[in-house]
């Protein structure tokens, strides 16, 4: 008993349990799915029947499958459209919230409602209506004087930027980094520039800016990341429609998974999108030395 | 070092986020293996517990709002009559349900009384997920001695009883006569492709009123189509009938849109295809965004008058075909199950009894599934029911039956795939970026090509 008592007092067994939750769902729920997708990934598997291990397969059928090939296409242009868009508005709202007034605090939680709310399928059906044919956006233009009747989700051209401007719109997140970061460049340097006759634009341009690069290529990475992993914006809003133009990578991923029933096929998709993911991050890190200010902060 | 620590973390965080977004599908499949060798090796478990009939029981079907109504109201009432016993009724679009219920048997977690479909009957027993109801036939819970042995059998696989069917359906087209009064169209039973092709064209030039001719639930329809050349379309391995034939059909929609008539597809980017509440016949703005015609089922008649808007005359007759009588059939449908996991099967098989023999519970479904199985229920419920019902019964006895032939064998594997290429060649047709040919050509190759591996792989 005293022994007990000693041992679970001990430093080292007191750390352990205190990190066991962690523990514990990280396995549960990370690396056993982690591996268990991993073993699927090399087998022909229907979720009804037992996975029959086929080695390569899989992979090899990536290759002439031409939805993988177009499903990439948009998922990047998707990422690389929506990610400098959703940053350069976060900065932009930042710079402005940055001032010190009265409101300052109702406008920041104002503006991050979007974030909080933005993921959730409710608003993404709230976006299916707004672009509807019969919806918000084409009644005020209509009552504007502009006779529309586009159909934004029917047409190949616009559909994807439905989904791009309701993830542009969730920019809180980043906001709140950025201004964070703004908060920590010392007064004194734009003191310093004032006395040297620097207008507005050259202290964002000389000053904030390169003391920014750091957040920014934080922002960068993460938002780039969750960019590819998108799902839930096209699940509910396109499904992919019109012709694939917005079919997302993780939605095939799905639709191969639960809709035609080749999961195995859809386990390979996944640790491919992961090798992906890398590869675009290891891209981004190579690139840093080129653009990111790393002495001042 | 802190740039080399930087860049694990982010490549970690990114295997994490992606990893948790793929866990949920990944995760469950685990279970699997538990849940195939339990069916396997001991059969189904006797319920332990069946006794009293106290039990927690989830029930879940597909279907519309007046079906999501009249089954809540059932469940009610079977609650008030069985205190003790608890019946979550979940429901579901029809195409989100079965990929809701392939997860739920992948995670072991089934409901334990499952609306079933005749298509993917033969799939779920060959897996070993649903329950042979034949013992409880033969002790009694179970009660058939009224209903028509030919409709039960349609619940046979083998010798096992799996699926109770509750209602036979054909295929409907439902139209809006008022607008086909306003276009001087009459629409007569058993019309033929080019008499409908003929009618979609007058009504659009007469009111601006469009067709939708099944457009993203294609599958039905092409089967359908399909009959007419003597063709099994989804057979095991391979797709029946001709390149030809196919080529055939997507030039109905090639016409379609290139004369006007039929809807533009962009109409259906922002709907739920196959929701009867957000079908262009009964929801639109306006007549270009709208059909006079619903490619539907008998059983749907109810569902559709009922979102339909005021003043809107609904009525039925039969799909367009080339010739109507090989095209047509009454399908057994319907279907209820036991999950094979059920945790207290006696419980679920003394509900479905309870369904197919209760005169109350009946009355409260309405016969919005179909006439009841029970010809003692169906004869006092008879009078209780609604016109649209006499009219369903009617339709199916005296221009189905006579009409038409035996209905397809269930589909072969990969039919969901076939279906979803068949969707999207469809959706290109009608968008012009691809021809009829071209269109026609790629679902016979590729189709055949995904039904083969599909059936290689078994």
């Amino acid at each position: 008993m005293n022994k007990l008592k000693q041992k679970l007092n001990s430093e080292a067994y007191v750390g352990y349990l205190f990190v066991m939750p962690f523990i514990i769902g990280f396995l549960c729920f990370l690396i056993v799915p982690m591996a268990i997708s991993l073993y699927y990934a090399f087998c022909d598997y229907d979720i009804l029947s037992p996975p029959v291990f086929t080695g390569l397969k899989n992979f090899q059928k990536m290759f002439s499958d031409p939805t993988f090939f177009q499903t990439l296409g948009v998922t990047f242009y998707f990422a690389f459209v929506s990610v400098p868009l959703k940053l350069i508005f976060a900065l932009i709202v930042a710079m402005i919230l940055f001032k010190n007034s009265k409101m300052t605090g109702f406008y920041r939680a104002a503006y991050y409602l979007p974030s909080v709310i933005g993921g959730s399928v409710a608003v993404a059906i709230l976006w299916k209506r707004m672009f509807a044919i019969d919806g918000v956006l084409n009644t005020i233009l209509k009552n504007v004087g502009i006779k529309c009747n586009i159909a934004w989700l029917g047409n190949t051209k616009t559909a994807i930027w439905v989904l791009i401007l309701l993830v542009v719109w969730q920019f809180g997140s980043s906001m709140l980094i950025f201004l964070s970061s703004l908060k920590q460049i010392p007064t004194s340097l734009y003191e310093a520039a004032d006395v040297d006759g620097a207008n507005g634009f050259h202290k964002f341009r000389m000053i904030t800016l390169p003391l920014l690069t750091p957040t920014i290529f934080f922002n960068l990475v993460m938002q780039m990341i969750n960019g590819f992993l998108a799902f839930t914006q096209c699940y509910i809003i396109t499904q992919g429609k019109p012709m694939n133009s917005t079919l997302l990578y993780t939605v095939y991923m799905y639709q191969q998974s639960f809709e035609f029933y080749n999961t195995g096929y859809g386990a390979a998709l996944a640790w491919v999108m992961l090798a992906i993911i890398g590869l675009v991050t290891l891209a981004l890190f190579a690139t840093k030395k080129f653009w990111v200010y790393d002495g001042g902060l | 070092m802190k740039k080399a620590l930087c860049m694990v973390t982010a490549a970690a965080l990114a295997a994490m986020s992606l990893v948790g977004c793929g866990s949920s599908g990944t995760s469950a499949p685990a279970e699997t293996k538990a849940a195939e060798t339990k069916a396997d090796a001991g059969k189904t478990e006797a319920a332990p517990a069946a006794s009293n009939g106290a039990a927690n029981m989830v029930f879940s079907w597909w279907g519309n709002q007046v079906r999501n109504e009249v089954t809540q109201n059932a469940i009610e009432l079977y609650q008030s009559q069985n205190p003790g016993v608890s019946i979550d009724g979940q429901f579901s679009e029809w195409a989100d349900y079965w990929d809701k219920l392939a997860t739920a048997a992948a995670g072991n977690s089934l409901p334990d009384i499952i609306q079933m479909d005749y298509k993917y009957l033969d799939q779920y027993v060959a897996n070993g997920l649903l329950l042979d109801l034949t013992p409880y036939v033969k002790d009694g819970t179970l009660n058939l001695n009224d209903c028509d042995q030919n409709i039960v059998n349609a619940g046979k696989v083998g010798d096992g009883l799996y699926a109770i069917c509750h209602g036979i359906n054909s295929p409907a087209l439902l139209y809006n006569k008022t607008i086909t009064d306003e276009a001087g169209v009459t629409i007569k039973d058993n019309m033929t492709l080019d008499e409908f092709v003929a009618a979609s064209k007058t009504i659009h030039e007469k009111t601006g009123y469009k067709t939708n001719m099944s457009y993203g639930v294609g599958e039905n329809f092409v089967e359908y189509f399909e009959r007419s050349n003597d063709a099994v379309m989804y057979t095991n391995g391979k797709l029946g009938g001709k390149e030809q034939d196919y080529v055939e059909y997507f030039k109905l929609y090639e016409n379609g849109i290139k004369d006007g008539w039929h809807l533009d597809p962009s109409v259906f980017a922002e709907r739920t295809i196959g929701s009867i509440e957000q079908d262009p016949m009964v929801y639109g703005s306006s007549p270009e965004t709208m059909s006079w015609c619903s490619f539907a089922y008998t059983n749907q008649l109810v569902a559709t008058r009922a979102a339909a808007p005021e003043g809107a005359n609904i009525q039925m007759t039969t799909w367009p075909a080339k010739d109507p009588k090989k095209s047509d059939y009454m399908k057994p449908g319907q279907f209820l199950s036991v999950s094979a996991t059920a945790k207290d099967p006696a419980a679920a098989v003394k509900f479905i009894n309870w369904w197919t023999n209760d005169v109350e519970c009946n009355t409260t479904l309405k016969a919005e599934r179909g006439i009841p199985l029970s010809s003692k229920v169906a004869e006092a419920v008879a009078p209780k029911l609604d016109a649209s019902t006499a009219e369903i019964a009617s339709f199916l006895n005296n221009v189905v039956a006579p009409n038409s032939s035996q209905i397809n064998p269930p589909s072969g594997n990969g039919t969901s795939e076939v279906n979803d290429l068949l969707d999207k060649l469809e959706e290109q047709v009608c968008y012009g970026q691809m021809t009829a040919e071209e269109a026609g050509k790629q679902l016979f190759e590729q189709g055949n090509k995904i039904m083969a591996e599909k059936a290689a792989a078994k």
